[in-house]
């Protein structure tokens, strides 16, 4: 079994955990003094193994659940990907070449992946602030319109949000191209669009969409949501947990097997030590 | 009143003396309370959010120093003890020397400073290393969002459980137990693990680290920023550094993924982590 697979045994473990403390029922979407939905809480992120995994439906395999695809648009649901992106995604795709995964090497989570996780949203002042799985931050600012110059690339790009009647959209460009949408390869390029589109359904339920528009890898937008939408999570028994860190490269012993896995498969004597 | 009475017995006159040095010393361990009074959040806290950055030297050296290769020539920030040295035990000054001498190797599994493989750089050290930081606030928590590494930290200001036994938990940067003094944020950190350092210079301490931050703010772009560390197993007493934070309203937090970075220099980050090469 590939270390690929240990983690997602280990991913769908968490996950099945985590299903068991959503909190039940709706109850109205609770608002700020300026009337916006308030998005502060614990939300959980969209279950599954399908969203680190694979994006599109895909059958079960050993160390992988089934999945249903996320793609909504277009409705074949496959990514509507240019030729040579697809076999770019294919090549990332190969157990061979897992080691570019950036994740793997505690880096960058891409916005979409990020959903796979918990999330804690808070909602302070003119910015929604969101940590996620590792240490995945995001600031999004809801009064700045224009993005950064074109110059500064990010790995989650430049979000900037505003508000379409009780939905929060949040725009980000600026992309610096290394991330992955998924351990499946999926990626897009520096040149991407992202419209992500939290809607806040009741007072435990905001369901996510996110558009990408990036004509350097695909021939048109396509739409993905999660693969259920983000439940809030009850407060943690005896409170908030203020005392976790998050250490994944400080711990990461791991990364040498999917090094040597790598240097193998070019014939290369594996170096890790 | 209390001079007057301590005068009339030369016991009298020691414990003045003790006193009044006593007294200096907090004077300049909490240093005299700013006239300025910052913004409240809606919750009654001083409100003291945005993006946060120290423009100074710190990161290389906490004490006065001379130039080294790619380092300048600059003042320390140690206000107390007074002559602006850290108060090393003995044995520890030499460990230091001795880390100074490996800061340079190229390979970070023999570099002796943990910021060579990226670890997280801890407390206080994260603060003044060099990259801006976001403050949000809510009425239960301070949300520290740091640009290096995304890394980011939460402070409960509400009363919450005490931190766990350092048996249990240790940390990069320590457990945060968070209240608010007048305008001041005041953040008592416990809990840490013994590999981060607070410098470029091998400034370092045990995992029995006690770390007291406090934010005040100044006026509205500028914040004093404090740390008090208690270490009795590698210094011979508490010992204080104070810097200012200016506010940076052009820009918000960037990245910098202090890992992307080993591997764009061809650094493969597969060394052994148990723990560690110290």
């Amino acid at each position: 079994m590939s270390n690929r697979h240990l983690f997602s045994l280990f991913v769908g473990l968490v996950c099945a955990a985590s299903v068991t403390a959503l909190a039940q029922g709706g109850g109205p979407i609770p608002r700020r003094a300026d009337g916006k939905p308030n998005l502060t809480g614990n939300w959980n992120g969209g279950i599954g193994l399908s969203h680190t995994v694979i994006l599109e439906e895909h059958p079960g395999g050993f160390g992988i659940q089934a999945g249903k695809g996320l793609v909504i648009d277009p409705p074949t649901g496959v990514i509507p990907y240019q030729p040579w992106a697809l076999a770019e995604r294919n090549r990332r795709r190969d157990d061979a070449n897992a080691y570019e995964d950036p994740v793997g090497h505690c880096e960058y989570y891409d916005v979409g992946r990020m959903h796979s996780f918990a999330q804690d949203i808070f909602h302070a002042g003119d910015s929604i602030v969101i940590h996620a799985n590792q240490h995945n931050t995001r600031v999004v600012s809801l009064t700045r319109r224009e993005h950064l110059p074109q110059g500064i690339r990010l790995w989650n790009g430049d979000p900037i949000g505003h508000w379409d009647g009780d939905t929060l959209v949040v725009e980000s460009t600026n992309f610096n191209g290394r991330t992955r949408m998924a351990i499946g390869g999926d990626f897009y390029s520096p040149n991407a669009v992202l419209v992500e589109r939290f809607r806040m359904v009741d007072a435990n339920t905001i369901n996510w969409t996110m558009t990408i528009t990036d004509a350097t890898v695909f021939t048109r937008p396509w739409t993905m949501t999660s693969a259920v939408p983000m439940r809030r999570l009850p407060p943690p028994q005896g409170g908030r947990d203020f005392d976790d860190e998050d250490t994944c490269h400080e711990g990461n012993v791991p990364l040498v097997h999917l090094k040597n896995v790598y240097d193998q498969a070019r014939g290369i004597k594996p170096t890790g030590k | 009143m209390r001079r007057a009475r301590v005068r009339a017995s030369a016991i009298g006159v020691v414990v003045a003396a003790v006193f009044a040095g006593a007294h200096a010393i907090s004077l300049i361990a909490q240093a005299p309370a700013p006239a300025y009074r910052a913004p409240r959040t809606a919750a009654g806290h001083p409100d003291l959010q945005g993006v946060w950055r120290a423009w100074n030297l710190a990161r290389y050296d906490l004490e006065d120093h001379g130039a080294r290769p790619g380092v300048p020539a600059g003042r320390g920030f140690v206000v107390d003890p007074p002559d602006g040295k850290i108060p090393y035990q003995t044995w520890a000054l030499e460990k230091r020397k001795e880390l100074l001498s490996k800061i340079h190797e190229p390979d970070p599994y023999k570099n002796s400073d943990p910021l060579a493989k990226c670890y997280i750089p801890g407390i206080p050290r994260l603060t003044y290393l060099g990259w801006p930081f976001q403050i949000i606030q809510t009425p239960e928590y301070v949300a520290f969002n740091y640009e290096w590494s995304h890394k980011k930290r939460l402070v409960p200001v509400t009363p919450v459980a005490p931190p766990p036994s350092p048996d249990d938990v240790s940390n990069w940067t320590g457990v945060p137990r968070g209240r608010f003094d007048g305008n001041a944020l005041v953040v008592n950190l416990t809990n840490f693990n013994a590999y981060t350092w607070f410098d470029m210079a091998g400034n370092f301490h045990s995992e029995a680290l006690k770390v007291t931050e406090r934010y005040i703010p100044l006026s509205a772009d500028v914040m004093r920023y404090e740390a008090t560390m208690e270490d009795p197993k590698v210094f011979t007493r508490p010992w204080t550094i104070r810097m200012e934070l200016q506010r940076q309203k052009d820009t918000p937090i960037l990245d910098y993924e202090c890992t992307a970075m080993l591997d764009e220099l061809g650094i493969h980050h597969t060394w052994p982590r148990d723990f560690d090469v110290q």
